[in-house]
């Protein structure tokens, strides 16, 4: 198509911003950027820099600390595992299958992600408290879920599992169904298909997708605190000590949390770097 | 044989609508049709991938319709291998296999035997694609279901591969239905066309019938005929025009006159009145320096306006009167010719070439 020579004349040339401009305008963004990851990286680093130090160190003395590591690594652990082997099969098929109710039941695996976590142990107290109907029943058969690991579990397993189901969704997601359905005409029936072709091929994300469910349950307070202050996980007792003691105390306890939140972050980081490769 | 009865069948917001044709036991069948016209759910219709809503599908004469996919004896090749990335290629060709030496004899004939170590990230495009060939008919299935197989190939590695297959499917004469957008493979390959747009059959025959009669100007244009016209079709039974006691072809259809814009054609056919489309293949349309004497029943004088060169052929438009007439000649008639812009030629063809629709 030849073009009008006049419109050529006539229509001025689109407007670029002037060097000046455009190098004011990087550094305005590059300052931005700069003071919100400060506003991010200052108080984990000033926490660290102040206890982290004192917190290893008390480690070796601190027993209830060390419990409370441990109680909070347990529970977490426990709470993953039931969250893997009760979301992993929502999630594929809210990733893969078309159903009648799909949407409510997505809906329903958000939920606890807009519910205040304090809010959250006080519906879970309501539920499993021993005063509940379900409480009462379980208690009589031998499970106390207030006041015990089991309600730390509960609490972990409500407030974190949504995030295992919207990761391990995204992990099933990117599996292309075709694979299954090559699976299938070369023989596999479902459950076949499920275990030698999408499980492994999502192996990955949905590792990732355990890890930030692990790393979010260790971090959870409020509805830990609501239905199971005693026994004390590690963000309990931070909390115990500096209610009780003031922040030179609980700073130990915090610094080491912080360090421990940094194990899944690391395990995080790797799996996806070795995804990219 | 495969045998679609009334299938209907819905992928996402995609409907099958009403699909009913018949491979017979042995034949090649292919699916022809624009992008998104569900070719592609059609196949996985077939091999029970995407479950029909109602309708009936008979494979080897058995009903399957509620079968899922592993009771179907079917294998499919999608445009892409959709090998499994976290096996070798010996484990996917061994994936479905009735057994070891099956596979490595299927593996054998397409080449990939030497690619049996080899991680499936390390292949190639072309490779991808056999291996996903052999891996399907290690399992010695009765049905294969192509889509596009070999459209990622390069044009060596896609002779090899369709001459594989083809011997394969002389030797072990399996049901074929495959997916092209290439006509030519299809003329090449199929026993059967069926030519589907918007999910519903819109035309099914031998790809010789789909080709030279398309049922509508909408088909006759997706198979890429040049010349489709718009006018009005008269029958011409009252004053036979003289031609036809002459014509050298055996005439059992009724001649036809078509008007479009200043000119007539004469057609052969099914007697159409009123508004229709006149189709014909530019390889119909002879050009000639004078009019012919021959049994060219169709010859108009006009002067060429267009030269394309089109591989083995030239398409060559010629303004008849207004009405641009393509046809393509080989570059040797081309020179004889010494055809060029602007030159004066007679243009024709044959009733028989013209096809109403």
């Amino acid at each position: 198509m030849e073009l009008d020579a006049s419109v050529l004349e006539t229509t001025p040339p689109a407007r670029q911003p002037s060097a000046v401009l455009r190098a004011a305008i990087a550094v305005v963004v590059a300052l931005i950027a700069s003071v919100f990851l400060l506003f991010v990286l200052a108080p984990v680093v000033g926490l660290v820099a102040a206890g982290g130090g004192r917190g290893l160190s008390s480690l070796a003395r601190d027993g209830e600390l060390r419990a409370s590591l441990a109680l909070t690594a347990l529970t977490a652990t426990i709470a993953t595992l039931l969250g893997v082997v009760g979301g992993t099969p929502i999630a594929y098929l809210l990733a893969r299958r078309d159903f009648r109710g799909r949407s409510i039941v997505a809906a329903a695996m958000e939920l606890p992600l807009v519910i205040p976590h304090p809010v959250a142990g006080i519906a879970l107290l309501l539920v499993l408290g021993r005063g509940s109907p379900m409480g009462g029943a379980l208690y009589a058969a031998g499970l106390r879920v207030a006041g015990s690991a089991t309600g730390i579990v509960c609490a972990m397993l409500f407030v974190s599992a949504p995030l295992y189901v919207s990761a391990a969704r995204e992990a099933f997601a990117q599996v292309d169904a075709r694979y299954e359905s090559v699976a299938r005409t070369l023989g596999d029936d479902v459950w076949r298909a499920f275990r030698r072709i999408t499980l492994p091929l999502a192996a990955r994300g949905l590792t990732a997708a355990a890890v930030v469910m692990w790393a979010r349950a260790v971090s959870e307070f409020g509805a830990i605190v609501i239905l199971t202050y005693n026994p004390k996980v590690a963000s309990v007792l931070s909390y115990d000590r500096f209610t009780s003691f003031g922040l030179s105390e609980a700073l130990p306890v915090a610094a080491v949390l912080v360090l421990f939140a940094l194990v899944p972050l690391a395990a995080l980081r790797a799996l996806r770097r070795e995804r990219r490769a | 044989m495969i045998s679609l009865q009334l299938v209907n069948a819905k992928a996402g917001s995609f409907h099958l609508t009403d699909v009913t044709f018949d491979v017979p036991q042995g034949s090649y069948g292919v699916v022809i049709g624009p992008a998104g016209s569900g070719k592609t759910t059609l196949l996985e219709t077939v091999a029970g991938v995407v479950k029909t809503t109602s309708g009936r599908i008979m494979l080897g004469g058995e009903d399957l319709t509620a079968a899922p996919p592993e009771r179907r004896r079917l294998g499919i090749v999608y445009q892409h291998a959709f090998l499994f990335p976290h096996l070798s290629v010996q484990q996917n060709v061994e994936y479905g296999a009735l057994s070891e030496s099956i596979a490595a004899d299927v593996a054998e004939r397409f080449g990939v035997m030497d690619l049996y170590e080899r991680p499936v990230a390390s292949l190639s495009g072309g490779e991808r694609q056999l291996v996903a060939i052999a891996r399907s008919l290690a399992r010695r299935p009765e049905v294969l279901l192509l889509d596009e197989p070999f459209s990622a190939l390069d044009p060596r590695t896609r002779t090899f591969a369709r001459r594989q297959l083809r011997a394969l499917y002389y030797e072990r004469r399996f049901t074929v239905l495959q997916v092209t957008h290439d006509f030519t493979e299809a003329g090449l390959l199929g026993d059967v066309a069926i030519m589907l747009d918007k999910g519903r059959v819109v035309q099914k025959g031998t790809p010789e019938d789909v080709f030279r009669k398309p049922a509508s100007p909408y088909i006759a244009d997706f198979l890429g005929a040049e010349n489709v016209f718009a006018g009005s079709a008269r029958p011409i039974k009252a004053e036979p025009p003289d031609w036809l006691e002459t014509a050298e072809d055996q005439v059992t259809e009724m001649p036809v006159a078509f008007t479009t814009g200043a000119l007539t054609f004469y057609a052969l056919g099914d007697v159409v009145s009123g508004p229709a489309h006149a189709v014909i293949r530019a390889e119909e349309v002879s050009l000639s320096a004078e009019p012919s004497t021959s049994s060219m029943q169709n010859q108009f004088r006009g002067r060429i306006t267009e030269i394309v060169p089109a591989g083995a052929l030239t398409k060559i438009t010629v303004d008849a009167s207004g009405t641009p007439i393509v046809s393509a000649v080989t570059a040797r008639s081309v020179r004889e010719l010494s055809l060029g812009i602007g030159k004066e030629v007679v243009a024709g063809f044959k009733a028989t070439a013209v096809h109403i629709c």
